[in-house]
């Protein structure tokens, strides 16, 4: 039993899932994202495969400020996902609300609805920063040891 | 001694420990080759391993109106079925663990098993994705079950025998006789690509749909097992495939080895080129596929096996 939780222990780190969520980005972010997995970034080389169902994956990664029609999505996905779990906030949206912020249909940043691990700000984000935030996702032990504000 | 001996090819070799790390390997080398394919770099040998392992790990959510006991049956029953499958089905030479006359029946029932049960996880899994996926699992099954059964009986009817080592041991002895199978070998092919669900066949689990079809609300450790149990499956279809159709064999258990792997990596070369260069078909265009073209040719195949098993006799 000892060895099979080492096993897993050691696997978290090396096969993340990750599952993207544009939470109200301009789309720009989003692009980034799937600019990760093509031949010139392949994320596939870091074990990094892109789910479709939140109960495959283990880091969230959120896009653009989060706006009214998806606040309660975004919780939902969030809470759908199986421990443990991390969540990135890529591009400034994502961080504080960005341009939006203020904005009448706008919440703001993602950590105003989930708890967020990592914030990757940049408008937009250049892939290479969201290939080390996901490493450094996954190097977090614990809740709470992630970036603060 | 007897039983010991029997123990170990059961569990070590041929048995489920090597089935288990050449699915493992199998998975990893299809991976590599997708992404060599697609001009990426392509995963690290041990991604299948921590795929697995930090399944194991994480947390099992299974929600209230899903069957628990059927969810976490699932994955088991599928294992151990195409674990079963595969001790009939020969590794080194022309032997398999077990043998009997009729056993490739046995041996297609137990790999029917895993759509079954991929079917049943998705229904008990009530979700709208999971039972679009069961209902595409289950119509394709109807469309590839036929042809791959017939093109899989084809070459039993030369060899006058129903038993998977009876054929390998037949063809190994007259291995010109294979060339006749050659129609049904690429028959087989096809309908093995349908069975793993894999491009263009991989409407039942089409992401961009239907999210990932059956395995839609699956975590933690039965998705562990239902993944292992696929690759486990790839790997039993390809040996049979090549116990069937490529039965050239040395009589030297060393070499028959290393032409195991030769002849089971050659195969699987085959299935990912096809994944990679083929996009996902409709499940009634698979259905032509299968009952159109695929059902004829290999009716075709049984119709001159018959004529020629006559003209032999
Ligand atoms: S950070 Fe910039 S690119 Fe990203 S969603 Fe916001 S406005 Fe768009």
């Amino acid at each position: 039993m000892d060895l099979i939780r080492k096993a897993s222990q050691w696997a978290s780190g090396k096969s993340p899932w990750i599952l993207h969520f544009n939470a109200g980005a301009c789309n720009g972010c989003d692009i980034e994202v799937v600019d990760c997995v093509t031949p010139r970034y392949d994320l596939e080389r870091f074990g990094v495969v892109k789910q479709g169902s939140p109960r495959h994956a283990d880091v969230l990664i959120c896009t653009g400020a989060v706006t009214l029609q998806t606040r309660d999505r975004l919780k939902q996905i969030y809470e759908q996902m199986p421990e443990p779990k991390r969540v990135i906030a890529v591009g400034t949206c994502a961080c504080t609300g960005g341009v939006f912020d203020g904005c009448y249909c706008v919440t703001g940043g993602i950590d105003t609805v989930i708890p967020v691990d990592v914030y990757v700000p940049g408008c937009a984000v250049r892939p290479d920063e969201i290939i080390s935030a996901v490493e450094r996702a996954l190097s977090l032990k614990t809740d709470g040891e992630g970036d603060k504000k | 001694m007897e039983v010991l001996q029997m123990l170990f090819k059961v569990l070590l070799f041929p048995g489920f420990l090597f089935l288990t790390s050449y699915a493992f390997a199998a998975e990893y080398i299809d991976r590599k080759l997708h992404a060599r394919m697609q001009n990426r770099k392509g995963p690290k040998w041990y991604i299948p391993f921590a795929d697995f392992f930090k399944l194991i790990g994480k947390q099992t959510i299974i929600h209230d109106d899903a069957h628990a006991g059927i969810i976490k049956a699932m994955p088991v029953v599928s294992l151990a079925g195409v674990a079963t499958a595969f001790i009939y089905i020969p590794v080194v030479g022309s032997s398999a663990v077990f043998s009997f006359e009729g056993d490739i029946i046995i041996v297609l029932y137990f790999l029917s098993l895993p759509v079954l049960t991929q079917f049943l996880a998705g229904w008990y899994s009530r979700s709208l994705y999971a039972t679009i996926g069961a209902s595409r699992v289950i119509t394709q099954m109807f469309a590839y079950e036929v042809p791959l059964f017939m093109c899989l009986l084809a070459p039993s009817l030369i060899a006058n025998t129903w038993s998977v080592s009876g054929i390998t041991q037949y063809y190994s002895e007259h291995p010109l006789y294979a060339l006749i199978n050659l129609p049904a070998f690429a028959v087989a092919l096809i309908t093995v690509q349908s069975k793993l669900s894999k491009a263009p066949f991989d409407a039942p689990e089409a992401e961009t749909e239907i999210v990932s079809g059956p395995y839609v609300e699956y975590t933690g450790r039965p998705l562990a097992f239902f993944r292992m149990s696929a690759d486990c499956e790839e790997v039993v279809l390809i040996s049979l495939v090549s116990a069937i159709f490529l039965p050239f064999l040395s009589g030297n258990a060393v070499i028959d080895v290393i032409l195991y792997f030769v002849k089971t990596l050659a195969i699987l070369f085959v299935l990912t080129l096809m994944r990679t260069v083929t996009a996902r078909l409709r499940v009634n265009q698979t259905v032509t596929l299968c009952w159109r073209y695929l059902v004829p040719a290999a009716l075709l195949q049984m119709i001159v096996n018959l004529i020629v098993r006559g003209w032999l006799a």
